[in-house]
């Protein structure tokens, strides 16, 4: 156990130090803003399987809170002074705003069953859609409007790091939350409610918070992307938005933090790659399509995603392994195991 | 007068297209609890084959019948493939059929190029008929008369045929449909194929309407479908009649007197169906447990 540990450890700051080293060693522009989108979209995608993956429920509306804190951050950058402090308090004002709006929808769907609360959050995200859209005034429609980001992130490389740091603190933050024990009781959630109901816990309560967890960080990452374009407009509200970062998470891993990173990354750069690649293949542009199909056949073969499944090879490796050494592995040593 | 008169109509109209699309949903929620997502594909699917079709053959009603066959061809296909694998999953199910609406929508693009494109109503169709000062135009009156017909049929189907009965029977009860010695996973695999065909049909009817079609209407739609199945209760055939023209009269009052909220007004009408009567507005007086 130990053992394991460090070796989380060492990967850890391994990654980071790469990641930290990277722009010194190639700064080309285009590597870091992929960089950059792939750490955004990590960030929601992060957020998306506190829902999913940790507590087992479907939302079709995770982009109206990264919509909320695109918006946010950028009406007040444009209409207020575009230096870093607004940039920040744009930052708190959108979490709050996007912790708010999802407690009280969650207080209000989350007692409904999968199928409805599905339903349910893609009317509700349908509906901030149309605010967005009509409120022309603040929002400019569906033509969206640039602004102009604070002047220290002018320089790519520095936003960069910017939002690296939040990948970091939020990693932690949350990598912190799941091992909670309030994490624990949603794991359980998603295991078996009616039985986590049986022992005690108000399992609403607890879905509430989770639906909280995941809007706030999904409003943060919206800032950090309105402000990586420069540009917001009502795309950053619409069914794409929570289409990737379900692919991302199904993709990656549920259940796990590092999966939706990884599959923030798988999918960003196959993104950016094949759209490299349509200009000769015309059928590269549809590069969707190919997406869908792996995520079909992910959720019937691999319902674990590639990092769900390469830690049960993982784990079923151990087990042999172990069992030459010792041949008697007994029953509650090995669900230890598992988990 | 006229303009009520119109409004009604148009409504109707649009009822009765959001009406075969959401009586495939809810017949096959009913039946294998299941909530289709990738309906909007099956939709747009049925609207480029038969607009196809139409266009090749020059034959509307021939059009009508490639796009039914279409439908039945890709739910045979998507149950097979998709469904059966993740049958009692609701999680995955609603994963999986999301992911099928994803590649549905895209192969249109694949196949038939990312632009709309423009439909023509068949000739016989055209124009419109003036009683007084009221016009009113054929082809909203085909697609109502269509609907209501339809509609008569698989009541009649439901209520009154063996078939009907096994269907009704699976609704209420799956394990003692089957413990009479009922096949029901050929009845989950035919009733997925006639709510396919119906989603399709509704594709096809609703592209003279509109006027164009495009991969992104079957999401749309789709949205409409779901609002229309919670709204009338899940399993219920003739409570989503009554609330696809609840939902098609609202949509076109409110695109005329307050076209802000014309987008909204059926999603809140959804959100406060599902927060105060979760079995929906009409739903059967049986509780079901879903």
């Amino acid at each position: 156990m130990k053992n394991k540990l460090s070796l989380k450890y060492v990967g850890f700051f391994l990654m980071l130090a790469i990641l930290v080293l990277l722009p010194f060693v190639n700064d080309s522009r285009t590597l870091i803003i992929l960089l950059t989108q792939i750490f955004i979209f990590g960030i929601l995608a992060m957020s998306y399987d506190i829902l999913l993956g940790y507590t087992g429920i479907v939302s079709f509306g995770h982009a109206m809170f990264f919509g909320i804190g695109a918006y946010t951050s950028a009406v007040m950058l444009k209409q207020l002074e575009p230096t870093l402090s607004t940039f920040l308090i744009s930052i708190v004002v959108g979490i709050l705003l996007a912790g708010f709006i999802s407690f009280l929808v969650g207080l209000l769907t989350l007692r409904l069953k999968s199928h409805f609360f599905a339903m349910l959050t893609l009317a509700f995200s349908g509906l901030f859609l149309v605010v967005a859209e009509k409120w022309r005034s603040v929002t400019y429609g569906n033509d969206g409007f640039t602004f102009r980001a604070p002047e220290i992130f002018r320089d790519r490389m520095t936003f960069y790091f910017f939002v690296l740091a939040c990948l970091v603190v939020i990693f932690l933050a949350l990598y912190r939350f799941v091992n909670s024990p309030t994490g624990r009781i949603l794991i359980a959630v998603r295991e078996n409610e009616q039985r986590t109901k049986s022992l005690g816990y108000n399992t609403l309560h607890y879905k509430v918070i989770a639906s909280i967890v995941a809007g706030t960080v999904a409003s943060l990452a919206g800032s950090l992307y309105a402000v990586s374009l420069r540009f917001v407009n009502t795309s950053v509200m619409t069914m794409d938005i929570t289409l990737d970062a379900l692919l991302m998470t199904i993709i990656g891993g549920v259940g796990t933090l590092v999966g939706p990173l990884l599959g923030s990354a798988v999918i960003e750069y196959a993104q950016h790659a094949l759209s490299g690649l349509a200009r000769d293949y015309p059928i590269f542009e549809r590069w969707i399509i190919f997406f869908g199909i792996l995520y079909i056949l992910a959720v019937i073969f691999f319902p674990k995603g590639i990092i769900g499944s390469l830690r049960l090879m993982f784990w079923k490796w151990r087990l042999k392994h172990k069992e030459k050494d010792q041949t008697s592995v007994g029953p509650s040593q090995e669900k230890e195991r598992f988990e | 007068m006229e303009l009520f008169v119109n409004l009604v109509i148009n409504g109707l109209a649009t009822g009765m297209l959001i009406f075969l699309l959401a009586a495939g949903l809810t017949l096959i929620f009913g039946l294998m609890d299941v909530l289709n997502f990738a309906h909007g594909g099956l939709f747009v699917w049925g609207a480029y084959a038969g607009i196809f079709t139409y266009v090749f053959t020059e034959s509307f009603l021939i059009g009508i019948v490639g796009a039914v066959l279409t439908g039945a061809l890709l739910g045979l296909i998507t149950e097979k493939l998709i469904i059966t694998p993740v049958y009692g999953n609701h999680i995955q199910q609603i994963l999986i059929t999301l992911g099928l609406m994803l590649v549905l929508q895209e192969l249109i693009k694949v196949v038939f190029g990312p632009n709309g494109v423009a439909v023509k109503t068949p000739s016989y169709l055209t124009g419109s008929w003036e009683i007084g000062d009221v016009i009113i135009i054929k082809y909203r009156v085909f697609i109502i008369v269509v609907g209501f017909i339809i509609f008569g049929i698989f009541q009649y189907m439901l209520k009154k045929t063996k078939i009907g009965l096994v269907v009704r029977a699976g609704v209420q009860d799956k394990e003692m449909a089957q413990a009479l010695g009922i096949h029901i996973k050929r009845v989950f695999l035919y009733v997925f194929m006639v709510g396919a065909a119906l989603a399709a049909l509704s594709g096809m009817l609703m592209a003279p309407y509109s006027g164009v079609i495009y991969a992104e209407m079957g999401m749309e739609y789709a949205i409409l479908g779901f609002i229309v199945v919670v709204i009338g209760g899940m399993g219920s055939f003739s409570g989503s009649l009554l609330a696809a023209i609840l939902v098609g009269l609202a949509g076109s009052f409110m695109a005329y007197y307050v076209p802000v909220l014309s987008l909204a007004v059926n999603m809140i009408l959804m959100a406060v169906v599902l927060i105060f009567r979760p079995q929906g507005l009409f739903a059967m007086r049986k509780e079901r447990s879903t």
